[in-house]
């Protein structure tokens, strides 16, 4: 199927242009088709975050859904120790979560084809990955590490999404208890900077720049456009109408334009009607 | 890499539905080329909203400009309608180029008329003169007859009927030519024993043999007029290729005043009954029995030129008189009224029109539109059954009185002449349904809100998707035994023998007792008029396809089981024993009334449905001699399908009922709930089984715990790996509405933790008062009850308000509008409302439920299930009930399924929304106000927009799905299995399998994935019941109300199969699956799968690369794809079966 399977000799990675290697997959040892999977170092001009360090994390494309997070783990260890790995629908960048959820407030990830961000300890292991023949495809399931697929996994993920109620309170609690902690520094933070604002004893007030996106009140869409059709009415109620002859005239031309355009879209509907033979009765 | 075919293949414009084509060729090909152009046509005009530039919009308007504008403001409505009838009646026009070859047709015809040898004079029964390639088109029963015949060239030759009164219209052009016998023919006394019918049949046959002979004509048939078989004519039509466009129909008529008209009298007799059975004593003349219908066939024939001077006299003083005529007869046909014996035929049509002119009831000046408007007025409002119409004005003294009329004749319009009823084969049923009709039709003409065009002209209204529940004489010979048992004789005589004739009336009338007030209307199917081909015999009485008889069911009253009759010492009680024979029992009822009564049988709701079917077999049993065997009756055959239980049937009503009651007992226990932090608002349903649509209801089970795993602290049960998947428990779903408070958070997830809470909160509640084994979630809460599993979700009401709310970088608080606060109004807000809704339709419609069932099994069984949700599918139903014009509202589930399959085959969804008007909210103001709100922006809507009172601009049921392709493929299979079961219920001779409109064509499909029947939890479902059956888990005996382990709920691999394959390779392929019991996944690669990308990071999944030079293109990688659905699906799939031979690379 893909003829650059035939063009490399064996025992040779298999680079693509756009600087891809191709590694291959397969499910079981006896397994017919493989996927392929296109490994290269993760490489950016500005990452932010510390989580992917630019030299020894591993970009993949293409990995198959039965593939979760932990056998990832494994696959990669051949190359050398693996010390994260992050599975996400598309790349990008790595985005920072707000607070710490537990797995049953997680929104339902989606099943499918991921991309993985594959951090190892060493740097060497990148090169190892790259270099990988392309006629030795990694393997999923083994005797050693079956990977559960179909009814299986679905019988374990039923069993998984059970949970005693006194633990789920318990997580609801310590989420709110933290919730509310946060919600108590903000509230302070904002006391603060109120404080600020007023004059002192001397009558000076300090200005600061103050970061970005926390302003004392924060404006709402809806307010400003409520203020802007407050305007609007006002000067509606200001303007007479029909009140000079020139008036009168443009409102009665307005008038007989508003019943042409109807007049017209009367005979267009018609127009597409018959057009489409809609009056062929039998 | 190319593919061959696929449904979706063609990403265009949507087909207009009529001329969507069948699945493959095997159509006619010649009119699959002919519908090509249109599609063409069709596909390129497309509503775009007018742009008028400002010199046009702006400039000085004319005083007739000014005026058109003026009108047309005044009139929007109803200018609309008119510009509509305008272009049908262009349709229905004659064009100037068939009327050329129509004259010049008869022209030719008249001439070779005119040729006709004369032969010498033999006896009548003497056919030695005719050769044997042309037969006689009458019935020679008896055989004997008197006088001389021979034949001689026609004393005249005249057009008569709708063609040169202009009337005439397309399709099934008929052109009537009279041809006068010559008076040395006939004699005066001819009227006797049906001498002049058998002369004037031979006289047609002579000038069919003149004619066999000549080239210019292309096939010659026989019919008869209004399928009265003493009145046969000559169908003649031209040769080579026009041979279907038009018929010329050849009349033999007498001389003009050749009969005297009194001789017609409906108190003459004119048969005689010694002649007519043979017997040997003649009886007085007077004893006679008097033969109006033989009268009145005759005396027609003597008419028809008179009547055509008076059409044209009175017509030519209305402009509109015969594009008035067009759209009568487009009426009538649409309502298959104007065709066959005793019809109202076009005749009839012109004959009321010019009656009410002269009667001054419309005016010569009105348009076709107020003519049509008016004469349907004129009809629904006089009952010509009881108050005859006249149209002679001063008929002579020997002309019959109406009375004379009413007693000889159901229906009574009497001709100019006075002497003729025009409606004498009409029967009373006939003309109350035609009544019945046009009171419809003023009803939604009025109506705003209505496509009255569409339901006036348009929409075509056959039996089968008319009447709720119908049936089916199909042996017409048993009616001759009818006929003796209910003692016929004069009559049978009076029709010349055409038992079937003889014995409806009377037949009809006995239905209409007996199921009295069960029904609205009765209506029966009109013979066709009969055609054979000049070479053989006319065919026999029974030789005619099988009577159909409507009923339009009175919904209260059609289900009862019981017939109350008076009471036992009542003089009329003897009448009700007389009318129900041996059924008829004394029974004393509750109120200590001693009565004659009738029961039938039935205890489940599908069996109540049929009662009208065992009083008619009954019935016509007791006194018409027919047997049960050859009424087929078509009232629930359709059911079927949802049919569920061996010994005790039932559709799923009595099992909806249970769900609905258990539920309203949780709703009751849930407010009376103390110690909640905040108060429950409102408790609604939102679940399917909860507004008795659910396709097959939940089931109240028990478990068998030896059957499963598990899981103890939790007390609930596991599935077990290697055994069969357990039985399928649908979670109803139910909202739990909490008080709203200062207390709530503002914040999205802390209010997902709290109402985690309230879930433990209420499950503990639960458990503690009534016993009921929960199990609370962070999204739901499961409570296991009276056998059923309920979910309960609590919600907030300003949490999709939270859920917009977004704070931006630069701090401006702004609302905006994402799918995650869509789903959750869909969820707390939208489906309650509609849940609650239908139920009230329900409760209005009692078989709402049942058509929503067939119409969703259907849809799970073509595999649309997942296109078109349960919720839309209930919505179209419901509009298929709150918007029946042209029809009534479905009076059985059959009849409503059918018309779901016609609206969504017929609706013109890229140019219209569909307005389902619930509860009656909608005024014609908002049906505007949608309309134009549709036009303007039409490109960027959901392909099938459905609008509701709630819900008027955005369609939010249709939003997801259908796709363009997949709608265009719903149109097409509705289409068709419409067509294929309506011919079905209607053909007796077919093997009957309506299980055929539910099997779905599988071999459009790139990959079938069997799945292993023992992990499909809803096999038993299947639209044809599976031959092995599995033990899942459940136990026969009654339900525990509360407590016991909790079952194992919402676990269903295919399903859970069919999401995970969705999400990986949801943009190469389409996955369909029926969801009541399918054992194949049906995939189709989607059209651009195939077609080679460019390597994009973003867009790699499942596939593999190709590289030429520096070019890399990515492509799907079947092979592992294939793998990969094993895997996926491993348990469950038998085996993937890859149709290569469809697709290529």
């Amino acid at each position: 199927m893909a003829p650059s399977k035939k063009k490399h000799a064996s025992n040779q990675p298999c680079v693509i242009p756009g600087g891809f290697t191709v590694l291959s997959l397969q499910f079981g040892s006896d397994s017919v088709a493989q996927h392929q999977l296109y490994v290269k170092e993760h490489k950016v001009r500005a990452e932010k975050c510390s989580h992917r360090p630019l030299d020894r994390t591993l970009f993949v494309l293409n990995i198959p859904p039965y593939c979760p997070e932990g056998v990832v783990k494994d696959l990669f260890s051949q190359f050398g120790s693996v010390q994260l790995v992050e599975l996400r629908d598309h790349p990008g960048s790595f985005q920072e979560s707000g607070p710490k959820l537990s797995r049953f407030f997680k929104p339902a990830a989606k099943q499918g084809f991921k991309v993985g961000y594959i951090v190892f300890h060493n740097s060497s292991s990148i090169k190892a990955a790259k270099s990988h023949p392309h006629d030795v495809p990694l393997v999923v399931s083994t005797e050693q590490r079956p990977v559960r697929t179909g009814v299986q996994k679905w019988i374990q993920a039923y069993t998984e999404s059970f949970i005693q109620p006194d633990k789920l309170q318990q997580i609801v609690d310590s989420f709110m208890e933290d919730y509310d902690k946060r919600k108590e520094e903000e509230a302070e933070k904002q006391k603060e900077e109120a404080e600020q604002q007023q004059e002192d004893e001397e009558g000076w007030v300090k200005v600061t720049r103050g970061p970005k996106g926390t302003k004392a009140r924060p404006h709402s869409e809806a307010a400003n456009k409520k203020a802007l059709q407050k305007e609007i009415r006002k000067k509606k109620r200001k303007e007479l109408l029909n009140f000079y002859t020139w008036q009168h005239r443009n409102t009665q031309k307005e008038h007989i334009a508003e019943l042409r355009k109807k007049f017209e879209e009367d005979k267009q509907r018609i127009a597409l009607l018959r057009a489409q033979r809609k009056f062929k009765p039998y | 890499m190319k593919k061959k075919q696929t449904v979706a293949e063609e990403p265009g414009e949507m087909i207009p539905p009529g001329s969507s084509h069948e699945k493959g060729e095997d159509e006619a090909p010649v009119k699959a080329k002919r519908s090509k152009p249109e599609e063409a046509e069709g596909e390129g005009v497309v509503y775009h909203p007018v742009k008028l530039s400002r010199s046009d919009l702006y400039r000085p308007p004319s005083a007739d400009e000014l005026n058109q504008l003026k009108e047309a403001e005044s009139l929007f409505h109803c200018s609309l309608l008119k510009m509509q009838m305008e272009e049908l009646l262009k349709e229905v026009a004659l064009s100037e180029r068939r009327k050329g070859q129509v004259d010049s047709f008869i022209q030719t015809v008249t001439r070779l008329l005119q040729t006709v040898p004369d032969s010498p004079e033999v006896e009548v029964s003497d056919l030695s003169w005719l050769s044997s390639a042309v037969k006689v088109p009458f019935l020679l029963v008896p055989k004997t007859t008197k006088g001389k015949f021979h034949m001689a060239p026609p004393a005249s030759i005249d057009l008569v009927g709708s063609y040169p009164l202009g009337t005439c219209i397309k399709p099934r052009i008929t052109v009537d030519l009279a041809v006068t016998i010559p008076a040395d023919v006939l004699h005066p006394k001819d009227v006797l024993n049906q001498r002049y019918p058998r002369k004037r049949a031979l006289y047609l046959a002579g000038l069919a043999q003149h004619l066999a002979s000549s080239s210019d004509i292309g096939t010659m048939r026989y019919s008869c007029l209004h399928g009265n078989r003493l009145r046969p004519v000559l169908l003649l039509t031209p040769p080579c290729k026009d041979s279907s466009s038009f018929t010329l129909r050849v009349h033999a008529c007498p001389p003009p005043g050749f009969f005297k008209p009194s001789r017609f009298h409906p108190q003459r007799n004119n048969i005689r009954t010694d002649w007519y059975t043979g017997s040997q004593t003649p009886l007085s003349e007077w004893s006679e029995p008097p033969t109006p219908h033989y009268n009145s066939s005759i005396l027609g024939d003597l008419l028809p030129r008179a009547h055509l001077q008076f059409l044209s006299a009175v017509s030519s003083q209305c402009s509109a008189f015969a594009d008035g005529v067009a759209l009568l007869k487009v009426w009538l046909r649409q309502r298959e009224l104007d065709q066959g014996t005793g019809g109202f035929n076009g005749f009839l049509a012109s004959m009321l029109l010019t009656y009410l002119l002269i009667t001054h009831r419309i005016s010569n000046t009105m348009t076709a539109y107020q003519l049509l408007r008016n004469s349907l007025n004129f009809l629904a409002s006089t009952d010509l059954t009881v108050n005859g119409i006249s149209l002679a004005r001063d008929p002579d003294s020997t002309a019959p009185s109406l009375a004379d009329f009413h007693n000889a004749f159901q229906v009574v319009f009497v001709d100019p002449s006075g002497h003729l009823n025009m409606c004498a084969d009409m029967t009373a049923c006939t003309y109350k349904q035609l009544q019945a009709e046009a009171s419809l039709s003023m009803q939604f003409w009025d109506d705003p809100t209505v496509d009255g065009f569409h339901g006036l002209l348009m929409t075509p209204k056959p039996m089968i998707r008319t009447s709720d529940h119908v049936f089916q004489l199909c042996e017409l010979v048993k009616l001759q035994s009818s006929c003796k048992k209910l003692n016929l004789l004069s009559e049978l005589m009076d029709h010349s023998g055409n038992y079937v004739h003889t014995a409806l009336p009377f037949i009809l009338s006995l239905l209409q007792r007996g199921l009295g007030e069960r029904i609205h209307l009765l209506t029966h199917s009109l013979s066709p008029e009969p055609e054979w081909s000049v070479e053989s015999d006319a065919p026999k009485h029974k030789a005619q396809p099988p009577l159909s008889f409507g009923l339009l069911l009175n919904p209260e009253l059609a289900t009862s089981v019981l017939e109350r009759g008076p009471s036992a010492d009542s003089p009329k009680a003897a009448e009700f024993r007389q009318l129900w024979g041996s059924r008829s029992e004394l029974r004393r009822f509750q109120d200590s009334a001693i009565t004659e009564a009738v029961l039938w049988e039935g205890k489940s709701m599908c069996q109540k449905q049929l009662v009208p079917k065992q009083i008619i077999t009954h019935l016509l049993q007791l006194h018409a001699d027919i047997p049960e065997s050859s009424v087929r009756y078509v009232g629930a055959m359709v059911d079927d399908v949802i049919k569920t239980g061996s010994e005790e049937p039932s559709t799923g009503e009595e099992e909806s009922l249970l769900v609905v009651q258990s539920y309203d007992d949780l709703s009751r226990k849930l407010w009376r709930l103390e110690d909640l932090p905040l108060s429950i608002t409102a408790v609604q349903g939102a679940h399917p089984a909860l507004r008795y649509t659910q396709v097959f209801p939940p089931r109240p089970l028990k478990m068998d715990y030896s059957f499963f795993d598990r899981d103890k602290p939790s007390r609930s049960l596991v599935p077990k790996e290697g055994k069969p998947c357990p039985a399928y428990i649908t979670p109803i779903t139910v909202i739990c509405h909490m008080e709203g408070s200062g207390k709530w958070p503002h914040d999205r997830l802390a209010i997902r933790h709290i109402r985690a809470a309230f879930h433990i909160r209420l499950g503990e509640l639960l458990k503690k008062h009534h016993n009921y084994t929960c199990r609370p979630g962070p999204t739901h809460l499961d409570v296991w009850k009276d056998g059923l599993v309920f979910r309960i979700q609590v919600a907030y009401h300003r949490e999709p308000q939270v859920l917009r709310e977004s704070v931006t970088a630069e701090g401006l608080q702004v609302v905006r509008d994402n799918e995650e606060a869509q789903a959750l109004e869909m969820a707390t807000i939208h489906k309650p409302l509609l849940t609650s809704t239908l139920h009230g339709l329900q409760q209005q419609h009692p078989c709402f439920g049942a058509a929503c069932r067939l119409a969703k099994r259907w849809l799970g069984a073509q595999l649309f299930s997942d296109d078109i949700t349960e919720d839309t599918a209930d919505l179209l139903v419901a509009s298929v009930f709150l918007q029946p014009a042209p029809f009534t509202p479905p009076g059985s589930p059959q009849v409503g399924f059918l018309r779901f399959l016609h609206l969504l085959s017929s609706f013109d969804w890229r140019n219209n929304p569909l307005v389902v008007n619930l509860n009656n909210q909608l005024t014609a103001a908002d049906y505007t106000e949608i309309k134009n709100d549709f036009m303007a922006s039409r490109e960027s809507l959901p392909v099938m927009f459905i609008a509701t009172p709630k819900e008027k601009k955005l369609s939010i049921w249709t939003k997801k799905a259908p796709s363009v392709q997949i709608l265009q493929r719903v149109v097409m299979l509705a289409a068709e299995s419409l067509k294929v079961l309506e011919q079905q219920l209607m053909d007796g001779g077919q093997i009957q399998d309506v299980r055929v409109v539910m099997r779905p064509p599988l071999d459009a499909y790139d990959v079938l994935i069997h799945l292993n029947v023992k992990q499909v939890p809803l096999l038993s479902q299947a639209v044809d019941p599976p031959t092995v059956t599995f033990g899942r888990g459940v136990m026969a005996g009654s339900v525990t109300q509360a407590g016991g382990a909790l079952p194992v709920i919402d676990y269903n691999p295919v399903a859970l199969y069919l999401a995970e394959l969705r999400e990986s390779f949801g943009d190469l392929a389409l996955f369909f699956c029926d969801p009541y019991g399918g054992t194949v996944i049906a995939v189709l690669w989607k059209p651009k799968a195939f077609i080679p990308t460019p390597f994009k990071t973003s867009q790699m999944t499942a596939r593999s690369v190709e590289v030429t030079g520096e070019q890399v293109n990515a492509i799907p990688n079947v092979e592992a794809i294939l793998e990969d659905f094993r895997i996926m699906g491993q348990g469950l799939v038998k085996s993937v079966e890859a149709r290569t031979e469809k697709w290529s690379f």
